[in-house]
């Protein structure tokens, strides 16, 4: 079953194209990776399915629903998720409620109950917090809920990123350059994780990545971009022996 | 009896401080313009008790509703706008209010004024009120209202990543605090008996920031100590009460150069052993 | 409608609205390489309104000498306030409404210290110009007023060529657009940041000298920076060509509202306006919209 489907995306800051006309095609249970050299517009790809920047054309459909002209917390709220590049998380909440905002939206209580702190609100509560518990301890995170982010490691930090994605209730996950900073063997370490989450979740997840061991590594279907283009789509062998994708990454480190 | 008195005024703008605190505290959106809304609901009070000569409860009903209706006709188009912005236009719109209650005399009184406010407002009625109005904000700042704010505090396109219709929340938080401002404002009118256009100029509301500032933001207790020293301090001081501003000014400085959590940051409301699991 | 005194009004309008470019120029120029809003911009225009006074009364008499003397002395402050408030919360790496709440704690310390100390007494600057109006044809033109849109067209002019053609002025520009790659090609940043506040202190100062000169010396004049950061957004924050020309357009509106309506309601007039303009166009006239990146 198709999950997103993206027609044809462009978009342009001023008088530079960041995107031209990206098209992609994600199904359900899928991984797949998008690459391509800094500056392709790869993020920028992100940013327009994520709605965090509207298209200037092109359609997005999630789950056969266009969601071009949405706000980004509609989208949110329908199911999309991400992490970003340079990690966004809230510094002045303890981890907990760092996982528990990202839930926020599916609360069931009103406002005027809220104030005067009625007991659906702490029952409600009650429920967030076990729920946020369980993700932390999902990703062995547990023994952080009640520090502050800033006092994590960055592998530590990536990992909780990766929980709070979880607490959208997502159907598709978007991973922002998930492995930038870490070590060969987080690196690893993360590989898993992204398989675990997506099996026991029945999530599909796209990838950004400069890393290509763990694209090539998970990922069933690669979309490489140069200069906002989408140059090539296949398979990681077919990727691997691309002319145009080597091409573009000449001088670049792979 | 003079204590009596300081301890009335000192509530009066605490109320004033914790009107604002889910607003500029919580959240950090700075208005320049809370003045208007205190001078709002201090005439609406007035004005509805003493031209229309309808009952005082009635009167801070208004109050609070007028408070709201106008925060929300306010955050509509301004808060769309980024924060620097949004204090200007609220110092603007602060300004206007002024401007308007000076033009609109035969309703207002003009320069010169309304008073012969009976003394509605005790203190019983401000403490009261103090107490209602911290333990709202306290449930809001303990939930899912609370999280958001913070959280569009820090970084608000993440906030709208994680599902949070940043726009919708921040009009929720102006109209709240709108209506409680304008509810100390009615409690003014009725305590102190005299209000006039200027009562409350851009620089008291700078203060009420910068109060909540030097109280700590995250902390409720903290912005209600600061508030109750810096009140009292000039009144029981009155013969340096003018040097008062500028200590203010210089300790705020340093607060937020070295302590930038605020002074009482630590301080909570309750003590950590009565809190539950998780906040 | 008498054109002359529609004229009248323009062209006296225009004259304080050259006070307002200038004012808005000072605080852009913070706003691009900071990015934030500076309101101790207006402590500064407060401090050497009273410099200019005191020199001027008590030292000498000369108008040159003490206009040069009360520039720098904004200059000077200006820097003073950014390494004692601004800089240590730059380097910890603070969010900028630290910066912004502290800018307005200086603009109430400077008004509030003078309204201690000075504030009973309006202090007024001595005379520099005999006969004090020329007259152009119909028109009756304040000779003051002329004054201050000559020097604020002159200063201008020179800042915008500092800006565009020598190297300190380059180098603003670089940090204004990224504030860290350019420590990374050698520039000093710390020390950009500081000429930066020291022109625009420069321009707080003459701000200050030529609002003395024209209306009395007191603590509340400050607060005529809220019309120069108005001018400021109107032209689109970062503009200096579209803070001048918001600037003068605010000075001529402000003056001709306030003949035909009124100065009660002439505030009315122009705050909504601005709002309204806002709401329509977020960036100004001038300026850019940014996105942020995620």
């Amino acid at each position: 079953m198709e999950i997103l489907k993206v027609e044809g995306i462009s978009k342009r800051f001023g008088g530079v194209v960041a995107v031209e006309s990206f098209s992609m095609l994600q199904r359900e249970n899928q991984i797949s990776g998008i690459i391509g050299p800094n500056g392709a517009g790869k993020t920028t790809v992100f940013n327009l399915i994520t709605g965090a920047a509207s298209v200037d054309q092109g359609r997005i459909v999630f789950m056969g629903r266009e969601i071009t002209r949405f706000p980004a917390h509609r989208r949110t709220d329908l199911g999309i998720a991400r992490t970003f590049q340079n990690i966004r998380l809230f510094g002045n909440l303890t981890v907990l409620d760092n996982m528990k905002v990202a839930h926020d939206m599916k609360v069931r209580y009103t406002l005027w109950e809220e104030m005067l702190r009625l007991q659906r609100v702490r029952r409600q509560e009650r429920e967030i917090d076990e729920k946020a518990r369980y993700f932390l301890a999902y990703l062995g995170l547990d023994s952080y809920a009640d520090q502050k982010p800033q006092n994590l490691s960055y592998g530590i930090q990536r990992r909780l990123e990766l929980a709070r994605t979880l607490m959208t209730e997502p159907r598709i996950v978007l991973l922002d350059e998930p492995a930038a900073g870490l070590n060969p063997h987080e690196v690893r370490g993360l590989m898993d994780t992204i398989r675990k989450i997506q099996e026991e979740n029945a999530l599909t997840i796209v990838i950004v990545e400069h890393h290509m061991e763990l694209i090539m590594n998970i990922c069933s279907l690669i979309h490489v971009l140069d200069f906002g283009k989408k140059i090539a789509e296949g398979e990681p062998d077919a990727i691997k022996k691309n002319e145009q994708v080597l091409q573009a990454y000449l001088g670049e480190e792979v | 009896m003079f204590y009596l008195k300081v301890l009335e005024i000192t509530s009066l703008y605490t109320i004033l401080v914790l009107g604002i605190y889910l607003m500029t505290g919580l959240t950090g959106l700075f208005s320049l313009g809370q003045g208007g809304f205190v001078s709002i609901g201090a005439y609406t009070a007035a004005i509805v008790y003493m031209r229309f000569g309808l009952p005082f409860p009635l009167a801070l009903a208004f109050a609070i509703v007028v408070g709201a209706v106008l925060g929300f006709l306010v955050g509509i188009p301004t808060l769309r706008l980024r924060r620097d912005y949004f204090l200007l236009v609220t110092f603007g719109l602060g300004e206007m209010v002024r401007a308007g209650l000076l033009y609109l005399a035969q309703l207002t009184g003009g320069a010169l004024g309304m008073a012969g406010m009976p003394k509605k407002v005790g203190l019983p009625l401000i403490l009261g009120s103090i107490v209602v109005i911290t333990f709202i904000t306290y449930s809001l700042k303990r939930s899912r209202f609370g999280r958001d704010c913070i959280a569009i505090r820090d970084d608000e396109m993440a906030a709208s990543m994680m599902g949070i219709n940043v726009y919708a929340h921040k009009i929720k938080v102006f109209m709240i605090s709108s209506a409680i401002t304008a509810y100390g404002g009615a409690l003014y009118a009725f305590n102190i008996l005299f209000i006039e256009p200027n009562l409350f100029n851009w620089l008291e509301s700078a203060k009420l920031i910068i109060i909540t500032f030097v109280g700590g933001l995250n902390s409720i207790a903290g912005v209600i100590a600061a508030s109750a020293i810096y009140y009292s301090f000039g009144e029981f001081f009155r013969f340096i009460d003018v040097w008062r501003d500028v200590l203010l000014a210089v300790v705020v400085v340093l607060v937020i150069i070295f302590r930038p959590g605020g002074l009482f940051q630590g301080l909570s409301l309750l003590p950590s052993k009565l809190k539950r699991k998780g906040r | 409608m008498n054109w002359n005194i529609l004229l009248q009004q323009i062209v006296n309008g225009i004259s304080l609205g050259g006070v307002y470019a200038l004012m808005a120029v000072g605080f852009g120029l913070i706003f691009n390489v900071l990015k934030f809003s500076n309101f101790s911009h207006g402590g500064v225009v407060t401090l050497t309104a009273y410099i200019g006074f005191f020199l001027s009364k008590y030292l000498i008499a000369n108008f040159i000498v003490t206009f040069v003397l009360t520039a720098a002395a904004g200059g000077m402050a200006a820097v003073v306030i950014e390494r004692l408030v601004f800089r240590p919360i730059r380097r910890k790496g603070y969010p900028i409404s630290m910066l912004i709440v502290n800018s307005i704690t200086v603009a109430m310390l400077v008004q509030q210290f003078f309204a201690v100390t000075l504030g009973a007494n309006y202090y007024s600057y001595p005379n520099f110009i005999k006969e004090t109006a020329l007259h152009l044809g119909n028109l009756t033109v304040s000779k003051i007023y002329l004054l201050m849109l000559g020097i604020s067209a002159v200063v201008l002019g020179a800042l915008t060529y500092v800006i565009r053609k020598t190297k300190i002025g380059i180098a603003i520009r670089a940090v204004s657009s990224d504030i860290s790659t350019p420590s990374l090609m050698g520039v000093n940043v710390d020390f950009v940041i500081s000429v930066a506040f020291f022109f625009s202190g420069v321009l707080g100062g003459i701000t200050g000298y030529l609002l003395g000169m024209t209306f009395t010396v007191d603590p509340f004049i400050g607060s005529m920076i809220l019309k120069g950061i108005i001018a400021s957004i109107i032209g689109g924050m970062g503009s200096i060509l579209g803070g001048v020309i918001a600037g003068l357009l605010l000075g001529a509106a402000e003056s001709l509202l306030i003949a035909e309506i009124g100065a009660a309601l002439t505030p009315m007039v122009i705050y909504g306006s601005i709002i309204l303009l806002l709401l329509v166009r977020p960036q100004g006239i001038a300026g850019k919209i940014t996105e942020v990146k995620a």
